[in-house]
């Protein structure tokens, strides 16, 4: 059973229509039983970092979360908030401490021409191949983006500047897109990272 | 890349789809829940909802029947119509809506707009600008007529950072004879958050009209999907002849 973390930070709904829709049971709770005892857990949100880190703690989710994610290495995958919330520390609104999985920041994009946010569909990379194609368009919104000071997994997005699209280290798994948004690359995506770590 | 997206957008009375004119004559164009299907199924990069009624007869959307159409999308949904608290706002993102479309609220009381962004974040609060031309001034279409003008509804709308303006020509919409360019031009000078255009769309060449003014926000319309042949799908490749960026 994979568990989506409900701490009230919005879009679980479409989480877990994409999961069932690729044959997965799925669960959404905040239940620290329920947690410990899922096969996976995805962090979701969209809102602010603050916010994000406030209803974590206020309902109790950290120390089960660290537990499972860190300690048991449970496959573990965060969208757009929830891959930011893993980092060290956040600046949205002010400075916030993170969950401080992965060694990095989060702070405002700060472009010279293009709309904020960075609101659409957009191709992500790795390893400076810029294929363009339906398979490779993510959904993406957020006025936010990761630094990274380690070295992990990553794909970009160009967006006046790259920025990281998503993340992997161990059993840990984020995107600063939203799979759940992304149409047939989303599901295969989800499909994929599920069954990869069944 | 970023792409230009291209926006269907579904209007409802409570009932059943309408398409107006100007607002007005709504004409009954079907059923919400299967348009959502067809438009899901025909890779639409995002999809706009809204009940035009729910605030003219103070009432509140229907939940059921949007989490049906919401269930249908596996791309991105905007819900519009009827939006007054936070819990409304809740209540959508619940059922698993991206992003609000909020109109009335904002030209009532600006702190809730401001309220709204502190919670839910930016990204998720998108503001309709319905603008109506008299004479050569633009103002803000409200049925209690009050006369906002376009430029001081910008100038409060950016102070509250939402995340994106839904952009109608009231004199356009429905038209199906081209955008209002100038219209247009004029608001995306007046903003930084991105600005999708609806109101006017009725062939091919209108989207590429909107193009070649090198404009690469998004592109909405309703009628040219309702009652031509074309799809979003003939949409996107006519704007790739021309160079834009479009996810096909």
């Amino acid at each position: 059973m994979i568990v989506i973390i409900d701490y009230g930070m919005g879009n679980i709904a479409s989480v877990e229509k994409s999961i069932k829709n690729i044959g997965r049971d799925v669960i959404i709770s905040n239940d620290i039983n329920i947690i410990s005892n899922a096969s996976s857990i995805i962090l979701p949100g969209v809102g602010s970092f603050k916010q994000g880190m406030e209803n974590l703690i206020q309902r109790n989710l950290i120390n089960v979360l660290t537990e499972e994610v860190i300690k048991k290495k449970k496959p573990f995958l965060g969208i757009c908030l929830g891959m930011q919330l893993i980092m060290d520390k956040g600046y949205e609104p002010v400075e916030t401490d993170g969950l401080g999985w992965i060694k990095g920041e989060v702070i405002p994009i700060e472009n010279q021409k293009l709309p904020l946010p960075h609101l659409g569909w957009n191709n992500i990379y790795s390893n400076g191949v810029k294929e363009d194609n339906i398979d490779n368009n993510f959904f993406f919104i957020h006025s936010y983006h990761v630094t990274l000071n380690e070295s992990v997994e990553t794909t970009f997005v160009d967006y006046e500047f790259p920025i990281v699209a998503s993340l992997k280290k161990d059993n840990i798994f984020a995107t600063q897109f939203h799979p759940e948004k992304s149409q047939n690359a989303g599901l295969d995506l989800l499909n994929n990272f599920f069954t990869s770590h069944a | 890349m970023l792409k230009v997206r291209i926006i269907p957008v579904l209007t409802f009375n409570g009932i059943s789809l309408v398409k107006t004119k100007q607002f007005s004559n709504p004409r009954i164009v079907g059923n919400p829940i299967q348009a959502a299907k067809v438009y899901n199924s025909r890779n639409v990069d995002e999809l706009v909802f809204v009940d035009i009624n729910a605030t003219k007869q103070n009432r509140k959307i229907n939940l059921p029947v949007v989490k049906k159409v919401i269930d249908e999308c596996f791309m991105p949904v905007t819900i519009g119509g009827g939006i007054k608290t936070l819990d409304d706002i809740n209540n959508l993102l619940r059922i698993g809506a991206d992003k609000v479309l909020i109109k009335t609220m904002a030209l009532n009381n600006l702190n809730f707009i401001v309220e709204a962004v502190k919670y839910f974040g930016s990204q998720c609060i998108s503001i309709a600008v319905d603008v109506i031309k008299h004479e050569s001034a633009r103002y803000i279409f409200d049925r209690n007529d009050n006369k906002i003008l376009l430029e001081q509804f910008m100038n409060d709308i950016n102070k509250c950072e939402v995340g994106e303006i839904i952009l109608t020509s009231v004199n356009e919409d429905g038209m199906m004879q081209g955008y209002d360019l100038e219209l247009i031009n004029t608001v995306v000078n007046m903003t930084k958050v991105p600005v999708v255009s609806l109101g006017g769309a009725g062939k091919l060449s209108h989207f590429e009209e909107l193009a070649a003014r090198g404009y690469d926000g998004a592109y909405a319309a309703a009628s040219i999907y309702h009652f031509t042949q074309y799809t979003p799908r003939e949409v996107k490749l006519i704007l790739k002849n021309s160079n834009i960026p479009v996810r096909l």
